[in-house]
């Protein structure tokens, strides 16, 4: 028996990458919000601060989301 | 500068930076995109420093508009804010993916100088701001 293509995979590996490259903002953006969440409901008094520490480190991850997004200009 | 002693004026202090910072860099990734590859390289510079101001803009807008509601609203704001800016820059990443009028490289560096420039901005006008615990 000659057996030359058990599997085939079509499409672009580009679109894998970015699914890996969005593990991990997906994760810390998590974290950022599950934690600002249990901080308010503890201190609802320091709500302002704590939305503003948020936003800060949300800014940081979803940097490195849209880096990840825009490499296939680079590496395409 | 004066620091920002409530969470709105914080945010707008910093729209009002990002905006500027991304002009600039514009202006500095357009005249290199130009010695690149000429009005290609203008086109891609300004359109990657756009994406980064709108990306980084929607999030503080989303806060500014969040604050104002519960805590629920808020974060659904946030979050679905940042779902919708996701998709969307996806979809427009594969809509600009081989164009013509792109030069690749520049258009990511602009990028990325503007995204790393608005993390400063945003770094610092958060370490100098001081919101009192209890907001009038």
């Amino acid at each position: 028996m000659d057996i030359t293509n058990v599997a085939e995979l079509t499409g672009n590996i580009a679109v894998v990458g970015y699914g890996l490259a969005a593990i991990g903002p997906g994760i810390g953006v998590g974290l950022v919000v599950s934690k600002t969440i249990e901080s308010i409901a503890r201190q609802p008094e320091l709500a302002s601060k704590l939305q503003v520490t948020m936003w800060l480190g949300i800014a940081f991850t979803e940097a490195l989301a849209l880096i990840g997004l825009a490499t296939p200009f680079i590496f395409a | 500068m004066k620091p920002s002693t409530n969470a709105d004026q914080l945010f707008k202090k910093v729209l009002g930076q990002t905006a500027l910072l991304t002009g600039l860099i514009a202006s500095v990734g357009s005249v290199a995109g130009y010695f690149v590859e000429g009005a290609n390289g203008v086109v891609s510079a300004l359109i990657g420093s756009a994406l980064a101001f709108v990306f980084g803009a929607l999030t503080v807008i989303s806060m500014l508009v969040g604050r104002r509601l519960s805590l629920a609203g808020f974060f659904g704001v946030v979050m679905g804010g940042w779902l919708v800016k996701l998709i969307g820059f996806a979809l427009l990443a594969r809509a600009l993916q081989g164009a013509e009028f792109i030069n690749g490289p520049v258009l990511f560096l602009t990028l990325v100088a503007a995204i790393l420039g608005s993390l400063v901005i945003d770094s610092i006008a958060v370490l100098s701001a001081r919101i009192p615990v209890v907001e009038a």
